[in-house]
């Protein structure tokens, strides 16, 4: 009578929890009993199995076996697999988590959350800047350089300028003390600055500065565009206002005012190099500038727009092919299109000039339909199989590789190319093999690959592991 | 009778050692060593009673800025390290201390010990410090600061210090006679919360509770969340709330793995946290093993 009973009970606690496990999708990945387990009900549709299979970062696993009852893939991985009907049981021992084990949980927590944002730091690409100030607390002086002032604090020992043009250095920046207040001297390059003070050991922001940034940590930096142009409208001096708008503003017509200033309308600002196009709005009515005898025709329309290339131009020249017909350039700055930007005859030579943002390209010639490499570059890189030529605007760091005379080809890869293989080529004079490149500022890491052998930089003694442990060489550019 | 004997058989040993004259062979004594021997590192000094640091922040971490002789730059604070440590990236010259010894370092490859000489914070000097110099690349690659080491907790030993995370200052106080901060000195009053710690193995070690079970915890400026080593974790398991499964990267490239796990209640000095994020892990440290510890960030 006891047994009978005691069956029942079973049975009935069997059929009442059974059900659990088809709703199992809330603690789908448990752990018990030092394993690890994941639910997968198969009656699942084949996204949430996936999703299933993503909590518990089982990769490389084709869903379709798995239905059909072959675990091959998930035993390669280390995981034994149980069944009940239609749900299936991925174990594996927690005790996994001791492999490798890290040694600080400083190392284990770093690698855990990447940000993509870097409060501090100025994005690369922001287009366009104006300044805004109550009081203006940053000027530029005669010398070239930009003077930061912060007034007042004449009882404080020590005032430091910190921002991202110093790394933010709480010990460099070290401030001059005048009769009104603090000053620091430094020579910027036209760009976006973000700054702050440093009073006796607190942070101070600009007050007098009205652009901010949030700087991740419930504060703000205080923001400062260095100028490199004027656009000037020398007409309308009698206009009621007179706005600015271009493809370097998403062509807002209420963001930018032009102000007066001895009857020519005038707006200096910061413009990112490269190639812009704009138009003034003069009391309702759009103009291209009449001091700028470049315009495009917008091809959206009537309409057209001044052109204007900010920065030096690089200047692409292609000597000799005197009798031919047609000749083009084309690089992954125009997307490789190869009848957009046409060379003009000069002399024995075939130019054009054109402004691109600082930077490293690829590019070739298309000579009467033909593609090739500039035979005066000794630099080449490689893209899809393809050799092209290589070009830096605004190289700013050369690398070096003395004593390999003898070697055949010698290149160059790092983080500024995603560790291409086979790597840019160095050019070679005498023993001394080298390439000059546009380097972000930051962090830095490369290698020199010598006749298919990759070396770390001889010349550099700082480096760090990798993980073929074979090293990596580590160059930090001051931001 | 036998004490009498031993005593003698003592005795005579003695003599004869004694008697050893100038006309005799003496025996060369093997190489003596204590491996064991540290100098005790000069206490350090400076020309303040309270130092006030701007501290950077990247993502959690506490940086600040220091001198290694003459070079200078980002340290984070770290009061899960015993005492200095410093990336092998810029400090790979220095002289090897101890190769053999692998206390602090658990065998990390290429990790050495050593000394420096005149360590600076600010004001505050150091004539000589013991060092740990190891591979730190993985956190300038994945936060993209330049770091040259780590701060930990021995280099604070002869002082009090706070931590302002909303300020964004570090204060470092001398002590008074009564190893207290001197009134005048106190940036802040009516603490929120006050919970006492031990320092033990130079970690900070106070009590708290997870969903009601009481447990040591370390308290680590350096891990940016809550770590449990999943040993310990067993007692726990039932009541925490499992994330997912995650595989990362670690030193020299090899990879290791995480689970990210919730839970509700988190209570310290009498204070309650919801919503509470831990990573179950493995931790080499050998208190964890020993006390069954949470790690927690800020």
């Amino acid at each position: 009578m006891l047994k009978k009973g005691y069956i029942l009970l079973f049975t009935m606690l069997v059929y009442t929890t059974w059900p659990a496990f088809a709703q199992v999708k809330p603690n789908a990945f448990t752990i018990s009993d030092d394993q690890m387990i994941l639910y997968i009900d198969l009656h699942l549709k084949r996204a949430e199995i996936d999703s299933l299979l993503h909590i518990a970062d089982i990769r490389q696993v084709n869903i379709d076996n798995l239905i059909k009852g072959n675990f091959n893939d998930l035993q390669k991985n280390g995981w034994t697999v149980g069944r009940k009907g239609d749900i299936l049981m991925l174990l594996k021992p927690l005790a996994e988590l001791a492999n490798n084990p890290q040694l600080r949980p400083l190392m284990i927590t770093a690698e855990m959350t990447k940000h993509d944002r870097n409060p501090g730091y100025p994005n690369d690409d922001v287009k366009y800047g104006v300044n805004n100030f109550i009081r203006q607390n940053v000027h530029e002086v005669p010398s070239g350089a930009t003077r930061f002032f912060l007034p007042a604090n004449l009882k404080a020992k020590r005032v430091l300028l910190s921002g991202n043009f110093n790394s933010w250095s709480t010990s460099k920046g070290i401030m001059l003390k005048t009769d009104s207040g603090w000053i620091y001297d430094i020579k910027l390059d036209a760009g976006e600055y973000l700054y702050k003070f440093v009073v006796d050991g607190r942070w101070i922001n600009d007050a007098g500065n009205l652009m901010k940034e949030d700087d991740g940590i419930r504060d703000y930096n205080s923001v400062y565009f260095k100028y490199n142009y004027v656009f000037k409208l020398k007409a309308y001096p009698n206009a009621a206002r007179v706005m600015l708008a271009g493809s370097f503003n998403s062509w807002n017509a209420n963001q930018i005012v032009m102000m007066q200033s001895g009857g020519v309308w005038v707006r200096p600002m910061y413009l990112h190099e490269g190639h812009h196009t704009y138009r003034f709005l003069v009391d309702g009515k759009w103009i291209t500038d009449p001091g700028n005898p470049n315009t495009i025709n917008d091809g959206s329309g009537n309409i057209s727009s001044s052109v204007l290339n900010i920065g030096e131009p690089a200047t692409f020249k292609l000597s000799g092919f005197a009798n031919a017909k047609n000749v083009f350039v084309a690089g992954n700055f125009n997307k490789w299109r190869p009848d957009e930007l046409r060379l003009f005859k000069s002399g024995n030579n075939w130019v054009l000039p054109y402004a691109l943002p600082a930077g490293n390209y690829a590019y070739k010639f298309i000579v009467d339909g033909r593609w090739m490499t500039d035979p005066a570059n000794p630099n080449y890189c490689d893209e899809n199989g393809e050799t092209n030529s290589f070009l830096a605007v605004k190289p700013n760091h050369t690398f070096v590789l003395k004593d390999y005379g003898n070697a055949h080809n010698i290149r160059l890869s790092g983080t500024f190319n995603d560790w291409n293989e086979p790597g840019w080529s160095m050019a070679h004079t005498g023993d001394t093999w080298s390439i000059s490149i546009n380097l972000k500022p930051g962090k830095t890491l490369y290698k020199f690959i010598v006749d298919g052998n990759w070396i770390i930089d001889p010349s550099n003694k700082l480096w760090e592991q990798n993980q073929f442990s074979t090293g990596n060489s580590v160059l930090w550019l001051e931001r | 009778m036998l004490r009498i004997y031993c005593l003698f058989f003592l005795l005579f040993t003695a003599l004869c050692s004694g008697a050893v004259g100038k006309n005799h062979i003496h025996p060369i004594p093997g190489n003596i060593s204590f491996p064991g021997a540290r100098f005790i590192d000069p206490d350090p000094t400076g020309d303040f009673n309270t130092l006030v640091i701007p501290i950077k922040r990247v993502s959690n971490l506490i940086v600040i800025e220091a001198k290694v002789d003459t070079m200078e730059g980002n340290f984070i604070l770290d009061t899960g390290a015993p005492y200095l440590v410093l990336n092998q990236t810029y400090f790979r010259d220095l002289p090897h201390h101890n190769d053999q010894d692998a206390g602090g370092i658990n065998g990390e490859a290429g990790a050495f010990q050593t000394d420096i000489r005149n360590f600076n914070i600010a004001e505050l000097h150091f004539d000589r410090l013991q060092a740990d110099v190891t591979d730190l690349s993985g956190i300038e690659n994945s936060r993209n600061i330049k770091v040259l080491g780590l701060l930990g907790t021995k280099l604070f030993a002869k002082f009090a210090i706070t931590v302002d995370l909303f300020q964004n200052q570090l204060y470092i106080h001398k002590l008074d006679k009564n190893g207290e901060i001197p009134a005048a000195e106190q940036p802040y009053h009516d603490p929120i919360l006050k919970v006492p710690f031990y320092l033990a193995d130079d970690a900070i070690l106070f009590k708290a509770s997870v969903n009601d079970n009481t447990m040591w915890f370390a308290f680590d400026t350096g891990a940016e969340t809550n770590l449990i080593d999943y040993r310990q974790a067993k007692k726990l398991m039932p009541t925490l709330q499992i994330i997912n499964r995650s595989k990362l990267t670690g030193i020299g490239g090899s990879s290791f793995e995480v689970i990210y796990a919730h839970f509700d209640k988190l209570e310290v000095g009498g204070r309650a946290f919801i919503n509470n994020k831990v990573i179950i892990t493995s931790l080499e440290k050998k208190w964890v093993k020993r006390l069954g510890i949470m790690l927690t960030g800020c």
